[in-house]
């Protein structure tokens, strides 16, 4: 069966080594990530919100990779990547302060905005509403966030897949002619593996030693296209070699081999050693879009499988059994990460549409080009 | 005093751009110790070294968005395709990424592309081309051609300092014909501003770039004919002068653009509709184009040459529009 390449049981988790603090943190961002999926997902069964490309399953991937960078390193982000959005964004330890001991926040923190007015701008984003980052103008996270005082920079997707890949290698770029040794994190499908921006900016990470780890979340599909009609190789990571960057595959339900794998990448990166291509193997634990048809074509045998390897039980599970945490722990994390979601979706639903004037609002930055465009006198219409 | 040519505007205006400000950087093929294919960066690796004058492997899409990523943060990246036909390989970067991010979530992207680009010395279909339209037709970009070495030199200054992304046409066939005197100082040429380069009163001609030199060829031409054109340079397609086209059509009444670019759907067609909309009740004629044939551009220079919107044949057309 052609979709199963690769989807062999996954080896056992590897041996706790993680820090307590960031076991925690971990533990809420991906549990915030899954609660703003199912209540998104019950919005898009129920036809309230048009589409939804839900992230369950990538949590581990997108929380655990992301937790590893630090103040202003920058990330890429692309559809079914939250988690590392929540990651950069939040400062876990004031959304949520009865789940953290002190002594969890970090200096990156200290910088951080009030988490819930990004939380309340981020769901009003992906309603399209007026207090979302685009205010109406683009989708859900199709928008980036650079606010060096706050120690973010995070730049979002276009819809064309791939292309964000370079932008990445920019982002990285600069860091190198800054001198920083800050790393750049991007993220990718294993779809857009397929396309000549993957070559372009990988090849250019090589020859200029960029310090860019470029994830990418393998979920065996994109859209209905399983893997054996998407490459030809054995693992995505072998094509690092062929540009003389580093690669690793690792388990994305094993969230102490992300984030290990992830740490090694960073230093990397920090080193001057240059680029990683890491590809998380990840279940498909949903279609492409909700309720587009795309999971039903997956063999049954196939979905089951994949439903049962939910990286975030795992983690849970492993918590459990290193008692890293017990059964109320998880408890309530679960209800206290619903209910911020719950709370952040009802407050951005009853917020307004945009002004209309948004539609037409300027194509170009202040300056002299924008003052010639308002200039014009058959912009908009044509009369 | 010396005279300087095109080429030598644009590497001016390059150096000074680099030394006034730490964040400009060029980026693109065999720029750096070989100094460019038309050598636009001669000198420029020597003084600023491999993080400023990058030399990237043979890729237009992964530079221009790397070159995207870099201005999010701050960099203002100058970026040299090759040829401009080869811009086509970083078509979905440019439309899709880099003009579009300001409107989609308000984060300046201060960049240039710089295209040579221009028939006339029969390079054949693949290095002759003129895309001016491609990106005029695009929101969110600006696209400039000067003509002159003097607009060379003030609208990549220009360019390099808006926080916007420029589109920069530089016509290979002026490279070297072009010279002028331009003395010292920091020259500025405002973007987004038309130039009228000669005075007339019966008809305009609205051109830039290479066909603005043979406009003003055909209009000298007219003049010993008793004629009196007058003969705008664009310098800037978008954003449009439309104040300065629209004064110059109101006043002659007649109207001739001229461009190298293939006639369908080129840039000339739409100034001609923003004219017959605009300056309609002051139209003594046709609205005429003169332009390239829909065709490639063929290898052989005599059959390029038979197809080029040269002198000759501006000089026809604007005898036949003269009689209206
Ligand atoms: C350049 C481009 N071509 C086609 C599409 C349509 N499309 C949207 S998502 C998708 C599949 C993406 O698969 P993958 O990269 O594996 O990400 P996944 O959705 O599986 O996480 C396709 C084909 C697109 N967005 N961009
Ligand atoms: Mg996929």
């Amino acid at each position: 069966m052609a979709a199963t390449k690769r989807s062999k049981p996954p080896p056992p988790l590897t041996p706790a080594g993680t820090d307590p603090k960031v076991l925690r943190r971990a533990h809420f961002l991906m549990r915030l990530s899954r609660a703003w999926d199912s209540r998104f997902e019950a919005m898009a069964r129920v036809g309230r919100i048009g589409r939804w490309y839900s992230a369950v399953g990538n949590e581990c991937t997108t929380v655990g990779t992301a937790l590893a960078l630090g103040a202003n390193d920058a990330i890429s982000t692309v559809h079914r990547d939250l988690g590392a959005v929540l990651t950069t964004y939040l400062d876990a330890t004031r959304l949520a302060p009865a789940l953290f001991p002190a002594g969890d926040a970090t200096e990156w923190d200290a910088l951080r905005p009030p988490p819930q007015s990004l939380l309340d701008t981020l769901a009003s984003q992906v309603f399209g509403r007026r207090g979302g980052f685009t205010r109406g103008v683009d989708r859900s996270f199709h928008y980036g966030l650079v606010k060096p005082d706050w120690g973010i920079r995070h730049v979002g997707m276009i819809s064309h897949l791939g292309s964000m890949i370079p932008v990445a290698s920019g982002l990285a770029l600069a860091n190198l002619q800054d001198g920083n040794d800050r790393a750049v994190l991007g993220f990718i499908g294993e779809g857009a593996t397929s396309q000549g921006d993957f070559h372009e900016a990988l090849n250019l990470a090589g020859v200029m030693k960029l310090p860019l780890i470029l994830v990418v979340e393998n979920n065996r599909y994109a859209f209905s296209t399983p893997l054996a009609e998407q490459y030809a190789c054995e693992k995505l990571s072998d094509r690092a070699p062929g540009y003389g960057i580093a690669g690793e595959t690792v388990d994305g339900l094993d969230f102490d081999a992300v984030h290990a794998a992830m740490t090694r990448a960073v230093a990397r990166a920090r080193s001057g050693e240059g680029a990683t291509l890491l590809e998380c193997m990840l279940p498909r634990m949903r279609g492409h879009a909700e309720g587009d048809g795309s999971y039903e074509l997956i063999p049954p045998a196939e979905r089951e499988e994949y439903l049962k390897q939910d990286p975030l039980a795992r983690f849970e599970a492993a918590l459990l059994a290193r008692g890293q945490a017990d059964a109320a722990r998880i408890k309530e994390v679960t209800e206290v990460t619903k209910a911020i979601i719950e709370d952040a979706v009802e407050r951005a639903l009853l917020t307004e549409e945009p002004e209309l004037a948004e539609a037409t609002r300027p194509v170009f930055a202040p300056g002299e080009v924008a003052t010639a465009f308002a200039r014009q006198s058959t912009e908009v219409t044509g009369g | 005093m010396a005279e300087t040519t095109y080429i030598d505007a644009i590497r001016r205006a390059l150096g000074e751009e680099m030394e006034r400000d730490a964040n400009v950087f060029l980026m693109g093929q065999d720029i750096a110790a070989f100094g460019g294919a038309f050598r636009a960066s001669k000198g420029l690796f020597e003084k600023y070294g491999r993080l400023r004058v990058i030399n990237t492997p043979l890729m237009e899409s992964g530079a221009i968005g790397a070159a995207l990523g870099a201005a999010l943060v701050g960099k203002r990246p100058v970026l040299e395709m090759q040829f401009a036909d080869f811009v086509s390989c970083g078509f979905n970067q440019i439309v899709n990424n880099v003009a579009k991010t300001y409107y989609r979530w308000e984060a300046p992207v201060p960049m240039v592309i710089r295209l040579p680009f221009g028939g006339g010395a029969g390079a054949g279909p693949f290095h002759s081309q003129s895309p001016e339209a491609w990106f005029a037709h695009t929101p969110g970009l600006c696209v400039v051609a000067p003509s002159t070495p003097r607009d060379a030199l003030g609208m990549l200054k220009a360019a390099v300092r808006d926080p916007n992304p420029v589109i920069y046409l530089e016509h290979r066939f002026l490279y070297r014909r072009e010279k002028e005197d331009l003395g010292e100082g920091d020259l500025l040429t405002p973007l987004g501003r038309a130039h009228v380069v000669r005075e007339g009163k019966q008809v305009t001609v609205l051109s830039w770039s290479w066909t603005l030199h043979e406009s003003l060829a055909a209009a000298e031409e007219l003049a010993k004919e008793g004629v009196s054109v007058e003969v705008v340079d664009l310098r800037t397609l978008s954003p449009l002068d439309e104040e300065t086209i629209f004064t110059s059509v109101r006043k002659t009444g007649k109207v001739l653009i001229v461009h190298e670019a293939t006639i369908t759907a080129g840039f000339g067609a739409e100034l001609a509709a923003r004219v017959a909309d605009q300056c309609f009740e002051h139209l003594d004629g046709p609205v005429r184009r003169v332009a390239y044939a829909d065709r490639p551009s063929p290898y052989n220079k005599k059959l390029e040459q038979s197809l080029l919107p040269g002198r000759e044949r501006i000089t026809a057309a604007l005898r036949k529009l003269a009689r209206y």
